[in-house]
């Protein structure tokens, strides 16, 4: 047994998951709220709560980005065409015949294609999105300061941050929908907690 | 069946609960039932020990008979040689305003107001609120120095009266005020009054400013008696047994000049508080104390509003927060109606506030007011005398300056006065009517409209085509007083909601008030769509796999 | 069988939750009135005066003074209290539900809210009758009845004063039988 078990997310990692996870899920409830979707914590306090955590993450991420480099995984997100084909073929048929996962996980590749290819886009479109649009969002009585003012307005910003969350939405809809799709279904999110991957 | 005793048990037991559910709210009442002693009787402040180095009563000068207030103004400009001259320098004197930027005179003098109009004709009357002697008509001269009133301001005793019809001078003589009410006003003693002068308390100040349009609170709404001896949940800065400002705390004066006017509002002051001793361009503003930036630790994101946003609009959730209330509109149309028996009459509204007088029409009061609010730079161009209007439209007696997203301009808690008035049909302007006195071409004394716009126009130099009507008008009044304690201030979401406070308010992007329909359909659809996607995707590998088991 | 008892015992938890849920807004009404607090005021004390069936005034309390006495701000809060000793006597005389005594006097409640509209609310009588009892529940259908009349207003009628009265007793407003609510 313990033959076919990968190590494969170290403690930090897994620490950055989970707490990334809670500070984006509370604040697309926070977000959401301040939108004017509906009335959970009051304006004020989602409002409080929604930054709070938008502070948090950008802290989480510097220690992040400096243990990506430090450890060398960031090379886990540098996309590859290769086998792309072949996983989305196994989503959309594979997977109803009980056909293998093509691809297999292993210390040094832990993301399948697909994987890559929709953590890069998140990294590299919706993160700037979001972070960018809520920066300016957040510093919005400073930009007659920084002389920006005339260039930019509150309602495109906001729009542009909604626009994002959306987006986020999605992807966590997707994102918690594929931990099921190990060969158990709760088996993607025991490694998550465990750091330990037990193979078919 | 067994089954069927548990239930009726369990829905017995859920009617049983529900008196201990009104036990709840009775308990709740008890809590907030007023106490029947009523504490609002404020006790009378004890007379304040004065911090001047000078006992008036030991001054020979002031140890007079005084006969007259001109006699006492003469003698206190024996020892204050400059005091009438600043005085005159004011518009306490003038009743006159220029404005800075566009020139136009604006003050009492010049303009036509919503409530009783122009003083113009109606000196007499109107005058008990000048602070001078004697201004009956436009003859009075403005240059003599023994005619400005110092006691009106000064007087610490709270005898000293200036009624109606006297043009200036307080109660001489025991006098039954108002007519017919059998109440009498007893003359000061003029000699005890000029040995007891102070700085101005609230009182003083109020004598006027409480009572604006004839009636107390009817004018502003935010001033009114209840701040002579206000609670901390009227003004926290006023509040009677804590700071216990007065009104010259932060309208600072200078050289007799009072800081802080409605004519020019200091409406976007910014920068940080200010310290002791130094100059002020406006003293009387709340930054002038409190800074630009006055929120701290969890409350800082609200100076991210200070930039848009006056203080007042927050921290003065609502004004005439009392029984008193104030004068919503005044409706000149209806005056000169008569009662059913053909004879002047009055009516007062459910809460005893006059609602309809023969004499000047009929009024709309309200108590607790909500504001209304508008962008806001402190300017103010008024309708002055003479200036044409469009009978078509509501009538702004005062445009106020000011531009969404201006760097000038905050939003501001206004009180909106609306009302009719007379004007000339065919020159287009508001008129000038002659309305207090006895003689016969007074409003109040023969209630013809006729009559008393012809002199009231003849004493403002104004041609009267002698065709008149009603034309609807508005004044907008800054709301700026009776400041609540912070924990009254409006919560977020008053404002950060669809239907709060500040929905009419043109723009500003609001979070939770704005937002782009087009785009939350498009992103509630992909949601929705993504969530139906991966139903139907573990729906069907839920299929697949039981059907591969059933195959097995 | 298990699986019909099952169904049948969720539902019965559904209706009760239900019950819980909406009890409270089954229990009091509130109704938007064209008329500012005052007036409104006013015109509800003077359909109570000409109610007959032994109504009187016995008080107006104002909820928001209590709390302006200590340093806060609230919104106008008027409470109308009214009695009819017709109605109030068989349920005093009667040990088993003289605790109903917590019910009087009969209040009606006026207030402004944040839109800076006038609202009345009051308890629904009837409902609460019906909890205690067929004898309470005739006697609070008559009440219900009767305040249903107390908030039908004639707008041709001028307004009324307001008539401030103490707290159950003395001032005009307790002329009458009130002393015995």
């Amino acid at each position: 047994m313990s033959a076919n078990r990968i190590y494969l997310y170290k403690r930090y990692e897994r620490f950055w998951h989970w707490s990334q996870a809670l500070l984006i899920i509370t604040m697309l409830v926070t977000g959401f709220e301040v939108h004017g979707t509906y009335t959970l914590f009051g304006f004020g306090k989602a409002v409080y709560y929604h930054t709070f955590c938008a502070w948090t993450l950008l802290v989480l991420w510097a220690f992040t980005i400096f243990w990506q480099f430090t450890t060398d995984e960031w090379k886990q997100y540098i996309p590859t065409l290769k086998k792309v084909d072949a996983m989305v073929r196994y989503y959309a048929f594979g997977i109803f015949r009980n056909a293998p996962n093509p691809f297999h996980k292993t210390a040094e590749k832990k993301h399948n294609p697909l994987q890559r290819l929709a953590y890069l886009a998140l990294l590299s479109i919706l993160s700037p999105v979001i972070w960018g649009s809520g920066l300016f969002y957040l510093f919005y009585s400073s930009w007659a300061a920084l002389g920006i003012d005339g260039y930019l307005s509150l309602e495109a910003v906001a729009l542009v941050h909604t626009a994002g969350a959306f987006m986020m939405l999605v992807f966590f809809i997707a994102h918690v929908y594929l931990t099921t799709t190990g060969h158990t279904p709760t088996a993607h999110i025991k490694t998550m907690i465990t750091g330990w991957e037990e193979e078919e | 069946m067994r089954l069927k005793y548990i239930l009726l048990l369990a829905a017995a037991s859920a009617l049983l609960a529900m008196p201990a559910a009104f036990a709840q709210t009775a308990k709740l009442e008890t809590i907030i039932a007023p106490p029947t002693q009523a504490a609002s009787q404020v006790a009378v402040a004890a007379k304040a020990e004065t911090a001047s180095t000078a006992d008036h009563s030991k001054f020979k000068a002031l140890q007079t008979n005084f006969k007259s207030g001109p006699q006492v103004t003469e003698a206190c400009l024996t020892c204050h040689t400059e005091a009438a001259k600043q005085v005159q320098h004011t518009k306490h004197w003038t009743w006159e305003s220029v404005d800075a930027k566009t020139g136009q005179k604006r003050g009492k003098k010049n303009i036509i107001n919503n409530y009783c109009t122009s003083p113009i004709s109606n000196e007499k009357d109107c005058m008990a609120c000048h602070a001078g002697y004697g201004w009956k008509d436009s003859s009075f001269d403005f240059a003599v120095e023994k005619n400005v009133d110092c006691l009106i301001c000064h007087d610490t005793t709270g005898t000293y009266r200036k009624l109606p019809g006297d043009a200036g001078h307080p109660v001489y003589e025991r006098v039954e005020f108002p007519k017919g009410s059998g109440k009498f006003v007893e003359p000061a003693d003029l000699k005890k009054v000029a040995q007891n002068i102070g700085l101005p308390s609230r009182s003083n100040c109020g004598s006027c400013h409480f009572f604006g349009a004839g009636g107390n609170g009817a004018k502003h709404g935010d001033l009114d008696s209840s701040l002579q001896h206000p609670g901390k949940y009227l003004d926290v800065h006023m509040d009677e047994k804590g700071l216990n400002f007065t009104c010259v705390t932060c309208h600072v004066t200078e050289k007799h000049e009072v800081s802080g006017s409605r004519y020019n509002v200091a409406a976007a002051v910014k920068g940080p508080a200010h310290l002791r001793g130094k100059t002020d361009a406006s003293p009387a503003a709340c930054q002038s104390c409190h800074s630009d930036k006055p929120h701290s630790g969890r409350m800082d994101i609200l100076n991210t509003h200070t930039a848009k946003i006056a203080c007042q609009t927050c921290h003065i959730p609502e004004y005439a927060r009392n029984e008193i209330g104030t004068e919503a509109s005044w409706d000149w149309s209806q005056a000169t109606v008569m009662g059913a028996d053909g004879k002047p009459t009055t009516r007062k509204d459910s809460a005893g506030r006059r609602a309809f007088d023969s004499k000047k029409g009929t009024w709309v009061w309200d108590s607790y007011v909500i504001p209304e609010y508008r962008w806001f730079n402190g300017d103010s161009t008024y309708k002055v005398i003479g200036d044409k209007i469009d009978p078509g439209k509501t009538v702004q007696i005062n445009e106020i300056g000011g531009a969404p997203n201006a760097a000038d301009s905050r939003i501001w808690p206004m009180k909106i006065h609306r009302g009719k008035q007379p004007y000339d049909k065919v020159n287009n302007y508001l008129t000038v009517q002659h309305t207090g006195g006895e003689d016969d071409t007074a409003l109040w004394h023969n209630y013809d409209w006729q009559k008393a716009i012809g002199a009231g126009m003849k004493a403002a130099g104004l041609p009267y085509s002698g065709e008149y009507a009603f034309v609807s008008t508005e004044m907008t009044w800054p709301v700026t007083h009776m400041v609540a304690p912070e924990h009254d201030a409006l919560s977020c979401a008053q404002c950060h909601s669809e239907n709060g406070r500040l929905q009419n308010i043109a723009g500003v992007y609001m979070p939770a008030r704005d937002r782009n329909r087009l785009l939350d359909l498009a992103g509630w659809t992909l949601v929705l769509l993504s969530l139906a996607g991966v139903l139907i995707h573990g729906g069907l590998r839920i299929y697949t796999s039981k059907k591969k088991e059933q195959l097995k | 069988m298990l699986k019909a008892i099952v169904g049948f015992v969720a539902g019965v938890a559904v209706v009760l939750l239900l019950i819980y849920n909406f009890a409270g807004s089954l229990m009091f009404r509130e109704i938007p009135s064209p008329f500012g607090v005052e007036e409104t005021v006013a015109r509800i004390q003077q359909n109570i005066l000409n109610a007959g069936n032994g109504w009187s005034l016995s008080g107006l309390r104002n909820a928001a003074k209590p709390i302006e006495m200590d340093g806060g701000n609230v919104l106008p809060v008027l409470m109308i209290e009214a009695c009819s000793t017709k109605y109030s006597g068989p349920i005093l005389k009667d040990d088993s539900i003289r605790f109903l005594s917590n019910l009087m006097p009969c209040k009606i409640s006026v207030y402004k809210k944040n839109d800076g509209k006038t609202y009345i609310g009051m308890m629904n009588a009837q409902l609460i009758g019906n909890l205690f009892g067929s004898m309470v529940g005739e006697i609070m259908g008559h009440v219900a009845a009767d305040q249903a009349k107390f908030i039908v207003f004639d707008a041709s009628k001028p307004a009324p004063a307001m008539i401030k009265g103490g707290s159950g007793g003395g001032g005009p407003a307790a002329a009458g039988a009130a002393g015995g609510c």
